[in-house]
């Protein structure tokens, strides 16, 4: 059997005529979704920040919630490409591809908050260090400033990352395309192919190129999450204003971010009968990687305990109010989706089957937007100057945004279902004539 | 030629937009004056008063008692109110109905139609030919049927025109109606002197005072000069030379005057009585009855004996005759009438006048024919029980004249539109008697609207115009030599010289007898009260005053019942619980909210909220206990009876939601001659400012600060601060840059409550300033924390950064929402939507001074800049100035001992900064 023929479905899925009601549904769904988002874009540009449940002090809502949530699933989910790669881990074949697609959509979802977050969006571009007239240059001590360049890097790379990957797979589908006599269809994935023709020489500057876009997206990792959170934990709010706070964001984000690639990877078998190429064992190791970095985020939550004890009078009050307060039911059941859910996974029954995966992997997802929603309005509980203000609580406006930056990353990740090849080729092509080899 | 006459005249809302938009306009060309027609408006300074040459000096009433006032004018529109220094009851200070008054002034609900039966018409359509025909009828019979409604007045120009028009028909009746008056006071006056004279408390030379239920620092008539006198007392003792004086509080409910005590009593009404009973026996007053001891009267009594005559003891609005006259004469015995009481003639008394009962057996009898309301609105304020709409009824012709289309204005036949005192000519008398002529300080807002003078020479038969009328009165009094050298010279002052009433010499009847005691109330007590910022209710369409958060309860947007915290305890009510009190068979469903400190058994009830029918305010909120208040009984009512309902409703509410645990507390208490230890020397990475030229600080006194909110409001006024409306201040979205935030401490039974106003700290190390992330918030080089608005894009990371969290922001376009900012003070920009608003240290008032200094060449003065807190403050409790200058009066505050920044811990080293409340030795420490 010639390896040419193992990849046939996959890239057979992308060229497909038609696709079935269900995707047009799903399609139709999360169009929805975004059509959504742009009323609800609308009506804050219209009306502003009014339509939300924002106030003093609760200065951030959904806007900020929403954005750590999306940054912490984009950077988990690169992150477990990234390490695919550089390890050349046998599971990167599997679901190196869209592991880095969802990314870049969360990425992209996440990329709208900061902006629609403003009192006047249209304005931006201020942040950006541009010769403006009045020479009035951004204040480069400002975490928000840095976090522009976090998110602007983590986009750019993210997309380097995920396109560089993509390149051969764009040549086999142009070449698929052109044998099957779809001359537009071949000529478009031809020139995002970038003329690839799969010379050894190619081959070589691909693999250096693609390894070095990938060890770039690895302090990416780090840097991004821990610039959100420093934009909490560089203000003198007594519960931010800790050195635990980059930490206890970055990890756990692992985990929603895990979880959404545990999900897809679940749809994708069943929805698009890959099951020949995300197999039991590419699921095993997923999950297991899922539940180990839940139980490591335990770690987190005990140590928030610990350090609550040890801190200052202040930072007590207000992380126990954190803990324990208004929003503290909340708290504990992002640390029980977190850490308890996942560890369902350890068992082999559940993890093979896929409305578990998903319901687990999205579970996860949903505990870790807990965890911010807490962050964001728990840690304002306590001041150092007691709270005037009423308890945040969102509006339908806010929810309509994550409604819609939900559908937004589903119409991304659904187009990249349809046009690209959900699974690398060349990846499955080399694994598996490394695996014929005596 | 075009029919131009007949085009509609424009809505009122066109008018303003286009006065807004015209001030600009007018001032670029120069003309900074009104028109001719309104008076003569003097453009001088009041004395004392630097730099406001555009100020203008009259006279506001509060219970028909003057407060004199320098009104700012811009193009004729007058913008802010502030205090006049010459006047002895406002010394330069406002409080916030003064305040509010340029507001009132320019209210878009104001009454500009006229009305017959509560339907406006658009002309004077028969209006004038029904008068002349009824005043030809009336003149015909002598004036019988006729009957004049007032409130309280004390302007000699008004007592005239009415005595004029009693002459002119004999048989008419004159009628005061103050729902807020208080028959105890004068019965208990004649009980000790045989006359209804009233007390003038100085607290100036008073080294100790008991209050009996008197809200000596409360609003009212005379709170300005008390608080200054109170504070004025109290600066030997700051300053460690004297003893501080006392201040001994008992009281039913918080007040200010009890938040200030070194030892406050929670008494319900008849405690008082006993309590006021048992101090009178140990200072040997003999008559005034066995009562049972009281654990605290012989302290009390000997520490007022200690203090001689400069001891006073004040009985307050609502208390029981009997404790008036005991009030009346411990002050006798201890001597301190001539020192720190003085005994006037009530100048707005009126023996000739009857009260609302007459009135209302007069129109049930159907001997009313003819009914004159004149700024009065007995329809919402009468006792509950005398149908005064069902009495109106039965009066053929009734005509009420006021400022809104309000409850009484929508049951008569006619309504007349009556202009706001700063539009028209006028005159009153203060508290302690000092007149004062009110001139216009704008043209009339309102074409139609007519001055209550003139409304009354007309009916008596003259036709003058107000000037004219005044003039008439003060002509009399000062008769024709050099009276233009002294009309104008009161004009210019804002007050007459020497008027103040002469002190009646009396002394305590031999047969002094303070009354029967009370008796016991069973169950609950239903206590009424003025509303700290409605007052009787006719400062419930002010928008202002319903945004801000009251001082002690902190409600915004509608009032609640205050219920003791026991009582709620044994209740089981929170916050917010409805309940249903029926008094004397009259019913209402009410909100309450938990009183700390507030005495057992006792129910307050503010009046004033829930008005039916005002204009544009959210009228449904809050509750109307005019509904309850029986006649009989109008301050404390026994046998209220109180069911919980199960609901909740809600309450829009500043309190702040959980208890302070923060150590140093944010206010803190010394004793005298204490001292705070200064923070060690602050360290930073990054180099410290300089500040070659001023450096801009303020001190505030806490132990001066009665929590009175004239700061926040002055800042409101003066800086453009929109209102918000109740919906968004329930979400925590109120704009005020001046919050003053109370603190209570300890059991809720007896707290012990600090008030600390919370401007912008102006940081040297400002950390809103380094986390902006376009830089829209900079430090300047006078050391103020400045927001560029136009560069604002509104992250709000600033405010997260805040400790503070004095930082305000638009969510919504606030500045342009209809009605929230009827007026404007073209000096300072108005904020768009998306950005974050602030303090400035009233920035504009210091480039003020700034030019001015410059075109004179010289350097700013010390106390030149005034901050528009600072100026309102009645205690002076607020110094500004330039720190770099060792002799500034802030600077000599910042040397103080009980000088301490505010979360100083944090090393944002704030420019404003505070000094400690004082406590004397004996209280318990904080």
């Amino acid at each position: 059997m010639s390896m040419a023929a193992d990849t046939r479905p996959v890239a057979d899925v992308a060229l497909q005529g038609r696709f079935g009601w269900r995707f047009a549904l799903s399609v139709g769904a999360a169009a929805a979704g975004v059509l959504l988002l742009a009323y609800a874009v609308a009506a804050l540009l219209l009306r502003g920040t009014i339509l939300w449940g924002t106030n003093i002090p609760f200065v951030w809502g959904f806007d900020l919630i929403n954005y750590t949530w999306w940054i912490g699933i984009a950077n988990a989910a690169s992150l477990f490409a990234v390490i695919l790669v550089l390890r050349r881990h046998g599971l990167r074949t599997a679901v190196n591809r869209f592991a880095e697609a969802a990314a870049l959509a969360a990425v992209a979802a996440a990329a709208l908050y900061p902006i629609l977050h403003l009192g006047r969006p249209w304005l931006f571009y201020w942040v950006l260090p541009y010769p403006a007239t009045y020479q009035v240059w951004p204040q480069f001590r400002s975490t928000l400033v840095w976090d522009l360049w976090g998110i602007m890097s983590h986009v750019i790379v993210t997309s380097l990352f995920w396109y560089t990957g993509l390149i051969p797979d764009l040549a086999t589908m142009r070449d698929r395309a052109a044998a099957r006599g779809r001359m537009t269809t071949a000529r478009l994935y031809g020139v995002f192919a970038l003329g690839w023709r799969g010379s050894v020489q190619h081959w070589a500057r691909h693999q250096a190129a693609y390894r070095l876009v990938a060890a770039l997206v690895l302090p990416m990792l780090v840097s991004a999450q821990t610039i959100v959170a420093l934009e909490f934990a560089t203000t003198l709010v007594p519960d931010w204003h800790q050195a635990r706070l980059p930490l206890h964001v970055v990890v756990t984000g692992i985990p929603s971010g895990l979880g959404i690639v545990l999900a897809l990877a679940a749809l994708l078998r069943v929805g698009l009968g890959l099951s020949r190429y995300i197999d039991d064992a590419d699921m095993d190791l997923l999950a297991k990687l899922l539940a180990s970095a839940a139980l490591g985020c335990s770690y987190l939550y005990a140590e928030a305990l610990l350090s609550a004890a040890l801190e200052d009078p202040a930072t007590r009050a207000a992380t126990l109010a954190r803990l324990f307060g208004a929003y503290g039911l909340l708290h504990w059941g992002g640390a029980v989706l977190i850490v308890l859910l996942p560890q369902l996974l350890w068992l082999k029954a559940l993890r093979h089957r896929a409305l578990a995966a998903i319901l687990i992997g999205l579970g996860a997802a949903a505990g870790a937007w807990l965890d911010r929603f807490v962050l964001v309005a728990g840690g304002l509980l306590r001041d150092h100057l007691p709270r005037i203000g009423p308890l945040y609580a969102p509006t339908l406006p806010e929810w309509m945004l994550l409604l819609g930056t939900v559908g937004l990353f589903a119409l991304l990740m659904l187009l990249f279902a349809r046009l690209i090849p959900v699974v690398s080729m060349f990846e499955t092509r080399h694994e598996e004539s490394e695996a014929e080899v005596p | 030629m075009t029919d131009e006459h007949s085009l509609p005249p424009p809505e009122r809302r066109t008018v303003l937009r286009a006065a807004g938009a015209s001030l600009a306009l007018a001032a670029a060309a120069g003309c900074d004056i009104g028109p001719e027609e309104f008076g003569h408006p003097l453009h001088a300074r009041g004395h004392g008063v630097h730099a406001e040459a555009l100020s203008y000096a009259t006279v506001l009433e509060l219970d028909g008692l003057g407060r004199g006032v320098l009104v700012r004018t811009r193009a004729g529109h007058a913008i802010k109110i502030e205090g006049n220094p010459a006047h002895p009851a406002s010394l330069g200070a406002t409080d916030v109905f003064l305040e509010s008054a340029v507001l009132s002034l320019h209210d878009p609900t104001r009454s500009r139609r006229i009305r017959r039966a509560g339907r406006a018409l658009r002309e004077a359509a028969g209006l004038p030919g029904f008068l002349g025909e009824r005043r030809a009828a009336l003149a015909a019979q002598g004036g019988a049927g006729l009957r004049l409604l007032t409130g309280p007045v004390s302007s000699p120009t008004q007592r005239r025109l009415i005595g004029t028009l009693l002459v002119a028909f004999p048989e008419a009746r004159w009628h005061v109606h103050a729902p807020l008056g208080d028959a105890g006071a004068a019965e208990g006056a004649r009980r000790a002197f045989g006359q209804a004279v009233v007390p003038v408390h100085d607290l100036s030379r008073a080294a100790c005072v008991l209050s009996l239920g008197a809200d000596l620092l409360g609003p009212g008539p005379a709170q300005l000069r008390q608080a200054r006198d109170w504070s004025a007392a109290r600066a030997p003792g700051r300053a460690g030379h004297a003893p501080l004086p006392g201040l001994i509080v008992a009281e039913s409910v918080s007040s200010l005057t009890g938040a200030k005590a070194d030892r406050r009593l929670a008494l319900p009404p008849a405690g008082i009585e006993a309590l006021a009973r048992a101090v009178a026996t140990e200072l040997g007053i003999a008559a005034a009855g066995a009562a049972p001891q009281h654990p605290e009267a012989p302290g009390i009594a000997a520490a007022l004996r200690a203090a001689g005559p400069a001891a006073l003891v004040a009985a307050g609005r609502g208390q029981s005759a009997s404790v008036h006259a005991l009030a009346h004469a411990m002050n006798a015995t201890l001597g301190a009438i001539g020192t720190t009481v003085r005994l006037i003639d009530d100048p707005a008394g009126a023996a000739e006048a009857g009260d609302l009962a007459a009135l209302a057996e007069a129109m049930a009898r159907g001997a009313v024919t003819d009914l004159l309301v004149l700024d009065a609105n007995p329809v919402l304020d009468a006792p509950a029980g005398l149908d005064f709409v069902g009495l109106l009824a039965r009066v053929p012709h009734s005509v009420h004249a006021g400022l809104y289309p309000d409850e009484t204005a929508l049951a008569c036949a006619w309504h007349l539109p009556l202009r706001h005192p700063l539009e028209s000519w006028g005159d009153s008398l203060a508290f302690e008697g000092t007149a004062a002529i009110r001139q216009p300080a704008t043209v009339p807002l309102v074409e139609t609207a007519l001055p209550a003078e003139e409304i009354l020479a007309w009916t008596a038969g003259q036709s003058a115009a107000g000037e004219a009328l005044v003039r008439e009165t003060w002509r009399k009094a000062w008769g024709e030599a050099s009276f233009e050298e002294r009309w104008l010279a009161a004009l210019e002052a804002g007050v007459v010289p020497d008027s103040a009433a002469p002190a009646r010499d009396l002394r305590l009847s031999a047969d002094f007898n303070p009354g029967p005691a009370a008796p016991a109330a069973e169950g609950l007590t239903a206590l009424f009260m003025p509303d700290p910022h409605f007052w009787d209710g006719r400062f419930a369409p002010n928008a202002w005053l319903q945004e801000l958060p009251r001082p002690l309860d902190k409600l915004a947007w509608g009032n609640a019942a205050l219920i003791a915290p026991q009582d709620a305890m044994a209740l089981l009510l929170g916050d917010g619980a409805a309940v249903e009190l029926t008094l004397q068979g009259r019913s209402l469903r009410v909100p309450v909210v938990i009183a700390p400190g507030q005495a057992p058994g006792v129910v307050a009830l503010p009046l004033g909220g829930g008005r039916r029918a005002v204009g544009g305010v959210a009228p449904a909120l809050g509750f109307d206990a005019y509904r309850l208040r029986p006649a009989e009984a109008p301050w404390a009512a026994p046998g209220l009876v109180l069911r919980p309902t199960g609901e909740v409703l809600p309450l829009v509410s500043t309190a702040w939601h959980h208890p302070v645990a923060s150590d140093p507390p944010p206010v803190r208490r010394v004793a005298p001659g204490e001292v705070i230890p200064p923070l060690p020397e602050p360290r930073s990475l990054y180099p410290d400012w300089s500040y070659p030229g001023q450096a801009w600080g303020m001190a505030i006194d806490l132990d001066a600060c009665i929590g009175c909110n004239a700061c926040s409001l002055a800042c409101q006024a003066e800086n453009n601060t929109p209102v918000v409306g109740p919906e968004e201040t329930a979400r925590g979205r109120a704009m005020h840059w001046l919050r003053v935030d109370r603190y209570q401490y300890g059991p809720a039974e007896a707290p012990r409550t600090d008030f600390q106003p919370v401007p912008c700290m102006h940081c040297e190390k400002a950390p809103c300033e380094v986390v902006c992330p376009v830089n829209a918030t900079v430090h300047d080089h006078e050391g103020l924390n400045l927001m560029v608005y136009p560069r604002c894009i509104g992250t709000r990371t600033c405010s997260n950064n805040c400790p503070y969290k004095v930082r305000r922001f638009n969510w919504g376009d606030y500045a342009r929402a209809t009605g929230a900012l009827p007026v404007r003070n073209p000096e300072v920009p108005a904020r768009p939507r998306g950005v974050i608003e602030k303090c400035t240290y009233c920035q504009h008032r210091i480039a003020a001074a700034r030019t001015a200094a410059n075109q004179e060449g010289r350097a700013i003065r010390d106390g030149e800049v005034e901050t528009a807190c600072q100026r309102a403050c009645p205690t002076r409790a607020i110094s500004f100035g330039d720190i770099n200058d060792p002799e500034s009066a802030v600077s000599r505050a910042r040397r103080e001992g009980r000088h301490y920044a505010l979360l100083g811990h944090l090393d944002t080293r704030p420019r404003t900064t505070y000094l400690a409340r004082l406590v004397t030795p004996s209280e318990e420490p904080p």
